[in-house]
């Protein structure tokens, strides 16, 4: 073995070999490789903007390419990024990893392009500032949210003798109520089925969603201080908690989709998911607090994708231009069109009016759209957010210890883990 | 003929703990074709059995709208089928040079072997991926693909045991013959080490066939893609949205598992052979 | 029993203790210090001939990334573009403190010691029982083989699914168990997940490792059997004293390999529990350095873990060897 370990430490000297590259690639014009995600739909959407482009500039082609939509696409462009072949443009960047990825050098700051910030917040207004980094730059173009809401099976709530047009779900008090009823009558096995895993983009789908309506938007890290331990915090965490030891909510993982499948009388989760409910007679509801305020006050979790220009990229010109086009007025209607998902862009409604009227089932979510809060900007983002997730899974799923105190434990930590360079 | 030790008692009771295990280990690719043909997912002990009413060949006509599992199986033969050649030709080599050759550096070869065993992949990946993609600039190529598997040291590590349990008279007196080693290694070691080589066919061949995170990273072009990692895209995040997202899954699976059974039962009986005891005669 | 335990070596047959035959030709290669002088590359340099493509092979493709992994472990570090200029200290055991300080690093290295105390015993005994059976069936041997190989055959990603189905709170197994099931059920169970997960895993293998044993009952010679069988000694007695020792070399393999994969478990956990659930309970060394390292953006802790575990391994590999191995 002493061989092999001298065999390692002679290699570790040739190990520091950095790479060239860079170069001034600001101004160039010329073909790009772009990736989007690989769900069907989204891939109808990417082909058709990708062929729509293409039309009209024969000298700047894109071609374009699928990647995981899952958790492994940020392995796949970390590891593009590191070895300086990252595409150009990547339409399924997701917030969280977002920090990092700017922190390895990988991404292009869009405030640099001319028109770069004027655009984006020009398209997406007032919600677009979530998505610059600490000192105020994008390195990202906020591009489409998937406001997390409630979806309940009609079928099911009038099956347990509820009001299936008007169901009793915006208070604490009233959803677990809804919840017990729909339980004990045997309608479904679990009232609401969030996935009870460990992976850190969860918490995105049972805690923040209802925090961010019980606060009116508050991120859950603030000026590099976690806010979570406070009232609003405490009420969530405690009304989760109350699903699962009752039994509302189940501790083990659905197979496939609980709400599609009907294991789950209702559901957390943004309208992409709407195509995958075309069986179920579905409605769908603003998520509780616990006073109950309106719809039009309730504010949600994004869910949002965005896109990523990379630094790797030698036509960034061109690039951006791309970039701007498939975010163009036309585009987003196709992307709505096409997936169901919402572009953040201001005054979607009026925008695309007809859209909206020929699916009313819509109208919620394109209102909802405008009241997205999304996960804290940084490089550690995704640190945080297990951090969190470990604790909620040990003191909220698994009922192991003082909900409070765990929420305390862990807002001291991820504290801590924001004030991190 | 070794049953003359045992009673019959013994020998029945041998074919019940066989067939009990057999029954332990095929159930649940039973039920993964069975699943795999359901309209609606049925758990309950019925659910094991096929319901004529609730059978359909839909989530299998899904996978086949969705991916080229031609060209997905096509790419995965010349991926798996490159990690074999380098690994029985090479692998073969270095494990007879560990086991019955003296030559400096045998140690630390063997320990490095055992190294690359233990490291995990997880460890090196980005790494390794920036050496190939960057550096030898083999991304989107089978070439990158095969290279980080091309031999595989499990299989060094095989083949050395093997090797080791020949008696090493036989070669003592070929070498005085005055044979060469690689004429020992074909005529006379490789003969007595068959079965291991099934062994290491196997293994070999599982390793890139299942491979899913690899052959992803280097190759975005999806018509260079084995059948395992759109297989795997297809099930972590397609299958969802299907009609029976359980059943697609498993449809999924058995697309995956059903042509390495095949091949498998196909070239076993050339592997394992009949007459006990017929590996080393002395 | 002793009489057949040692038996009369017939020539030319492997006797168990290869080691035992090795250390003979050392000692006969030993004379030739001179020999070896007038060799440096060996007795046999055509070995070293034999090696080089192997040798080269993890020179081009392992030793860069595992060097530059465990210069990570020593030095505040992250994966950035080329290009990019950042300043990575040397911070000595620095990312060392930080992964064993971290309580969850610390209770994967016992999920993963729970996991090895059941998996790797339950998969030497039952291969090498299936196996000793199956090489004396004749009726359905092909059947028989094929279905102890399949599990091994498929996919991961596959077969989980088929398990999570099986396994789950309303699943088949519970079922038929009925009032036994466990409450919580099996993996988001603390106490069953890690179980379940070896078990899991002890099935899938266990093709390969019969096919090992397999492999080296043909090596056994037939005539410790036939004087087993003189002597009078049935089925069970030849087992313990003819076959175990017979193919002891192939169980200094299986204690090997299984603890080696075993130690790497990462895919199951992952498919499984959904990330190391309930409650890091089933959450391994490599799940963790997965997250720390490709999630997370700490890829500096992330390799100070992988190279704790690997040493550990080296270790354990090492005693195995010492204990179980060949013996001189």
């Amino acid at each position: 073995m002493s061989t092999a370990v001298f065999a390692v430490g002679i290699l570790a000297l040739s190990a520091c070999s950095g790479g060239g590259g860079g170069g001034d690639s600001a101004d160039g014009r010329g073909d790009i490789t772009i990736w989007y995600s690989n769900n069907e739909s989204e891939v109808a959407w990417g082909k058709q903007m990708v062929e729509a482009w293409n039309a009209d500039n024969p000298d700047e082609q894109i071609s374009g390419q699928e990647i995981p939509a899952g958790t492994s696409s940020e392995e796949v462009i970390g590891a593009a990024i590191t070895a300086g072949n990252a595409p150009c443009l990547i339409y399924n960047t997701a917030p969280a990893a977002v920090g990092q990825f700017e922190k390895q050098g990988g991404l292009v700051d869009l405030s640099s392009m001319d028109d770069g910030a004027d655009y984006i917040e020009e398209r997406s207004g007032d919600l677009a500032e979530q998505y610059q980094n600490t000192e105020g730059a994008y390195f990202q173009m906020p591009w489409k949210s998937n406001p997390v809401v409630i979806f309940y099976n009609k079928d099911m709530f009038t099956a347990a003798g509820l009001d299936a047009e008007n169901p009793a779900l915006s208070t604490y008090d009233d959803f677990l109520a809804t919840s017990r009823t729909l339980v004990e009558s045997g309608v479904a096995p679990n009232a609401i089925l969030p996935a009870p895993t460990s992976e850190f983009f969860q918490t995105q789908f049972d805690f923040y969603p209802l925090y961010a309506a019980a606060t009116g938007g508050t991120q859950i890290v603030e000026d590099g201080e976690a806010t979570f331990a406070d009232e609003a915090g405490y009420e969530v965490a405690e009304f989760w908690a109350t699903m699962y030891e009752e039994g509302l909510s189940g501790r083990e993982q659905a197979q496939g989709d609980a709400f599609a499948d009907e294991d789950a009388a209702m559901a957390i989760v943004g309208p992409w998911a709407v195509s995958v409910y075309d069986s179920v007679n579905w409605g769908s509801v603003p998520v509780p607090t616990s006073e109950g305020i309106s719809a039009e006050e309730t504010w949600t979790f994004s869910d949002a994708k965005n896109v990523g220009l990379y630094s790797a990229c030698d036509n960034q010109a061109t690039a951006w231009d791309v970039l701007k086009f498939s975010t163009s007025e036309e585009q987003d209607g196709q992307l709505v069109e096409l997936t169901g998902q919402m572009p953040l862009r201001e005054n979607l409604q009026e925008t695309y009016a007809d859209y909206f009227e020929a699916n009313p089932a819509y109208t919620a979510f394109g209102d909802q759209a405008s009241r997205t809060v999304e996960v804290p900007p940084g490089p550690n983002t995704v640190q945080m957010l297990q951090a969190f997730r470990d604790a909620w899974s040990e003191s909220v799923i698994f009922g192991e210890g003082d909900v409070r105190e765990s929420l305390d434990a862990v807002a001291t930590e991820v504290t801590e883990i924001a004030q991190q360079p | 003929m070794t049953d003359r030790t045992m009673s019959k008692f013994q020998v029945r009771l041998r074919g019940t703990v066989l067939a009990i295990g057999a029954l332990v280990f095929l159930f649940p690719f039973y039920y993964m074709v069975i699943g795999s043909l359901q309209t609606e997912p049925d758990p309950t002990v019925a659910g094991a059995f096929p319901n004529p009413g609730n059978l359909t060949g839909e989530n299998y006509v899904a996978i086949n709208e969705r991916i080229n599992l031609f060209q997905g199986l096509v790419n995965s033969g010349i991926f798996t089928g490159g990690v074999l050649i380098g690994t029985m030709v090479f692998g073969l080599l270095v494990g007879y040079a560990l086991a019955q050759l003296q030559w400096r550096g045998r140690g630390a070869t063997f320990a490095l072997a055992l190294l690359v065993q233990v490291v995990p992949f997880q460890l090196l990946i980005i790494p390794l991926y920036v050496l190939i993609a960057r550096d030898y600039g083999l991304s989107d190529n089978y070439l990158g693909m095969i290279l980080p598997f091309f031999i595989n040291s499990a299989a060094v590590i095989i083949f050395r045991q093997y090797f080791l349990q020949l008696p090493k008279e036989l070669f003592e007196a070929a070498r005085i013959d005055g044979a060469g080693e690689l004429a020992l290694l074909w005529r006379i070691a490789l003969p007595l080490v068959r079965p291991a080589i099934i062994t290491v066919v196997l293994l070999t061949f599982i390793g890139p066939w299942n491979e899913f995170l690899w052959p992803f990273l280097i190759t975005k072009d999806a018509a260079l893609q084995p059948l395992a990692v759109s297989l795997a895209n297809y099930i972590s995040n397609v299958a969802a949205s299907a009609a029976n997202p359980f059943g697609a899954t498993l449809a999924g699976a058995v697309v995956l598992a059903g042509p390495v059974v095949l091949l498998f039962i196909f070239f076993q009986r050339y592997f394992i052979s009949n007459d006990i005891g017929s590996g080393v005669k002395g | 029993m002793t009489a057949i335990a040692t038996p009369p070596g017939t020539p030319g047959s492997p006797a168990p203790e290869t080691g035992g035959k090795r250390s003979r030709r050392d000692s006969r290669g030993a004379p030739g210090g001179t020999n070896r002088r007038g060799r440096p590359l060996g007795r046999n340099p055509i070995g070293l001939l034999f090696s080089a493509p192997y040798l080269v092979f993890v020179g081009l493709i392992f030793a860069y990334p595992l060097g530059y992994s465990v210069w990570i472990s020593f030095h505040d570090f992250f994966f950035t573009a080329p290009g990019a200029e950042v300043d990575r200290p040397f911070v000595g055991l620095d990312n060392f403190a930080t992964a064993l300080g971290d309580s969850a690093v610390r209770q994967s290295f016992v999920n993963v010691g729970v996991f090895l105390i059941i998996n790797v015993p339950l998969t030497v005994v039952l291969s090498m029982v299936l196996a000793t059976a199956l090489n004396k069936v004749v009726r359905f041997r092909t059947f028989l083989r094929v279905s102890f190989y399949l599990p091994y055959v498929a996919a991961s990603v596959a077969i989980v699914a088929v398990w999570i189905f099986l396994f789950n709170g309303s699943g088949l197994v519970n079922q038929v168990l009925g009032p036994l099931a466990p409450d919580p059920s099996w993996l988001i169970s603390s106490v069953w997940a890690m179980p379940t997960i070896a078990l899991f895993v002890t099935w899938k293998g266990l093709g390969f490792y019969i096919l090992l044993y397999l492999a080296a009952l043909q090596a056994v010679p037939k005539e410790l059997y036939e004087s087993a069988s003189t002597d009078g000694a049935g089925a069970i007695r030849t087992f313990f004293s003819v076959t175990v020792p017979g193919v002891r070399p192939a169980t200094v393999l299986v204690l090997l390999l299984a603890t080696v994969t075993g130690a790497n478990l990462f895919t199951e956990p992952y498919l499984l529990t959904g990330g190391g659930g309930p409650n890091g309970a089933s959450a391994s060394p490599v799940l963790i350095m997965y997250q720390k390292g490709l999630q997370q953006g700490q890829p500096d802790v992330a390799a100070a873990i992988g190279v704790i575990l690997v040493v550990l391994v080296l270790i354990i590999a090492y005693l195995q060897n010492r204990f179980a191995g060949e013996r001189d």
